[in-house]
């Protein structure tokens, strides 16, 4: 373990409030609904629980669809007035719930922040369950009626092919892909038709991982799909010519991949205090501006079981011919087809004891949250640092791109039993929802879900 | 799996030869101790439906409390475990050896950390063949019992002890995937076998 001393933390997590009433049983994920206030909270009992991150009470059950424990939950982009849920269960199935949003009353309670249902938006399908079920989400939860919950959440369509476990699904940034992924070691990818009566196509079944497939994860622009197994690697996919493929296999964790999250496409890291106000200006902008960076696009980071939590950088195809002439480099040793190089950038400063079961990747700040068996919340922050060497490095590498400015991670704050003496299995940063906001500050909160039912949520003080 | 047996002719040692606090002492902290956790596994061991309704409410119907007033030592792990019968043999782990005394430990999770509560359970195992296939039903029979007994702050580390498996690695690695142990608590099949294991334990 890093020897860290807390004095020099520079962020601090505060406890705001857990979710009530709790589930009793083991809870899994908790997911971030992308533009409303609220979260969805997968569990063994079989449930999934939503919740308000405005009042953090219990909203609705959403319950029956599934036989077994339900072990993920993901809420679909980009989509107007309605909420579509998808859930992944260890009854080897996926699910898909759909509600109506609010018409209205769901502006009033976001603050006015962000995307946000549009008053009176037409659907062309299903017009008698729209009907039936028009009531506010946000206003029912003052109202305390909280007995037709059920019916509330439609339970859309089945998709079954898996034949074990599935442990993860992900939506594509389109919203139009569906990725699942199992214990039988495939990766299904659906696209939803989109056409009135819930049909959801295969486009792609993918079986290189040797081992079950733990976490997809999309890229948060292009349609290129990260996964994490059992078989200790992280692999990347693309479609190329209609045809899904593995174009990446990432080795470098000894141990169980649980959990992978992408950088946001706008990151920039925090400058060390050690610098300058005028060092920072520039470093900023070369980090915006150089090429290298910009070629390679939004960074991966993956946690797991060897307890260490790496960062993933793709290596620009350009680099090895391509858009750059007489680079020298025999046409051989470029990369063929889609296939792309990654490479392992970084280690973050090894804290946990035990398995590191999630990982996220804040869009807003760029902070990394890890949580995992010690139960412990550790939070990451990305320093760019004068490098002493740049001279030097700028002459070898004359014929490349310009690198980007060097970078160090540090620890940002530890928090040892912040669910007591349970194992934390997930955690997410959130939009702040409630009443004691800043309005003015694009406040986030992270989200914790452990293994006693409980979820909890947490300001970062920066 | 019940078709032709591994191992038709394993080491059975005397039961009266193993180490235990099971059985009336005449000295000792046992007594009170053993009431409370074996009076609430009891329920759950015998009605095998119970295991995939809530394999945690037994752990977690034990109070913290409770417990942390009376320590939990290695001769209480192994009486909770020794008891698990065989799947092959009407035998008990303890009378094959495939658990043993010195082979756990309870250490704390986190050292540094003063004052923490979690401590880790690790119970090496001792297959009776280096090539068991069974080796996985057997940790997992251990490790479940141990998680329905034993207050939620503990955490069960199963292992097979090193050199007495062929495939070792790969049953270890199954055994500490707290995913697929948790599937697994849910498949009748397998829990259907393991509640026969457990249907020994006192």
């Amino acid at each position: 373990m890093a020897t860290v001393n807390p004095a020099t933390y520079s962020c601090a997590l505060h406890p705001l409030s857990d979710l009530t009433p709790p589930s009793l049983e083991r809870t899994w994920l908790t997911a971030p609904h992308p533009h409303l206030p609220i979260v969805a909270t997968c569990g063994s009992d079989k449930t999934v629980r939503v919740y308000s991150l405005t009042n953090f009470r219990l909203l609705s059950t959403i319950s029956g669809g599934h036989k077994r424990s339900v072990r993920t939950a993901a809420w679909k982009p980009h989509i107007q007035g309605e909420s579509v849920l998808a859930t992944g269960s260890f009854d080897a199935t996926a699910g898909i719930w759909r509600r109506w949003d609010s018409y209205g009353h769901a502006d009033d309670e976001q603050g006015g922040c962000g995307p946000r249902t549009r008053p009176g938006l037409e659907h062309d399908h299903d017009p008698d369950a729209k009907e039936n079920n028009r009531t506010d989400i946000l206003r029912r939860e003052d109202s305390g009626a909280e007995d037709e919950d059920n019916e509330e959440w439609r339970f859309a369509v089945l998709l079954d092919g898996h034949d074990s476990e599935v442990k993860s699904v992900s939506w594509s940034p389109s919203g139009m892909l569906l990725a699942t992924c199992s214990r039988d070691k495939s990766i299904w990818i659906w696209e939803d038709l989109d056409d009135g009566d819930n049909n959801f196509e295969t486009v792609a079944v993918m079986q290189e991982h040797e081992g079950d497939v733990k976490c997809v994860a999309w890229h948060p622009v292009e349609e290129c799909l990260a996964s994490a197994s059992y078989d200790d690697t992280i692999r990347i996919w693309r479609e190329d010519l209609d045809d899904w493929g593995q174009v990446a296999c990432l080795r470098g964790h000894s141990g169980t991949v649980w959990f992978v999250d992408w950088e946001g496409v706008q990151n920039v890291p925090v400058c060390s205090p050690e610098l300058t106000g005028q060092d920072n200006e520039t470093l900023l902008s070369q980090w915006r501006e150089t090429g290298q960076r910009a070629l390679s696009g939004p960074r991966l980071v993956s946690c797991s079981d060897d307890r260490t939590i790496r960062v993933w950088r793709r290596q620009p195809k350009e680099q090895s011919g391509g858009g750059y002439e007489n680079t020298g480099v025999p046409s051989i040793l470029r990369p063929t087809g889609t296939d792309e190089t990654w490479e392992e950038e970084a280690i973050l400063p090894t804290i946990h004891d035990l398995a590191v079961y999630a990982v996220a990747w804040s869009k807003r700040t760029g902070l990394v949250a890890s949580v995992g068996a010690d139960g412990r919340v550790v939070l990451y922050e990305e320093r760019i640092v004068a490098d002493l060497k740049s001279d030097s490095s700028q002459e070898v590498m004359e014929t490349d791109l310009p690198l980007p400015p060097r970078t160090e991670w540090v620890i940002a704050t530890v928090l040892t039993g912040a669910h007591g003496i349970y194992e934390i299995n997930h955690a997410a940063w959130a939009k702040r929802a409630d009443r004691d906001r800043d309005e003015s500050k694009d406040e986030e909160v992270l989200v914790t879900t452990a293994d006693d039912g409980s979820v909890k949520v947490w300001t970062v003080e920066r | 799996m019940e078709s032709a047996m591994q191992n038709s002719n394993p080491t059975i040692l005397n039961i009266a030869d193993l180490p235990t606090r099971l059985y009336p002492e005449p000295s000792g902290k046992s007594g009170t101790r053993r009431v409370g956790i074996f009076a609430s596994t009891d329920s759950s061991v015998a009605d095998p439906s119970n295991f995939a309704v809530s394999p945690y409410a037994s752990a977690e119907s034990d109070d913290d409390v409770n417990l942390m007033e009376e320590p939990i030592d290695e001769q209480e792990i192994y009486d909770l475990v020794s008891t698990i019968s065989d799947p092959e043999h009407p035998i008990s782990l303890g009378a094959l050896a495939v658990v043993s005394l010195p082979d756990i430990e309870i250490t704390p999770t986190l050292p540094e950390v003063p004052g923490s509560l979690v401590r880790t359970v690790t119970v090496l195992i001792t297959p009776t063949i280096t090539h068991c296939s069974l080796a996985t039903v057997i940790g997992l029979g251990v490790r479940v019992r141990l998680e329905q007994s034993l207050p939620p702050r503990f955490r069960v580390d199963v292992r097979i002890k090193e050199g007495t498996h062929s495939t070792a690695e790969e049953v270890n690695k199954q055994l500490a995937d707290k995913e697929r142990v948790a599937a697994a608590l849910e498949n009748g099949t397998l829990m259907g076998v393991i509640a026969k294991m457990l249907e020994t334990c006192q």
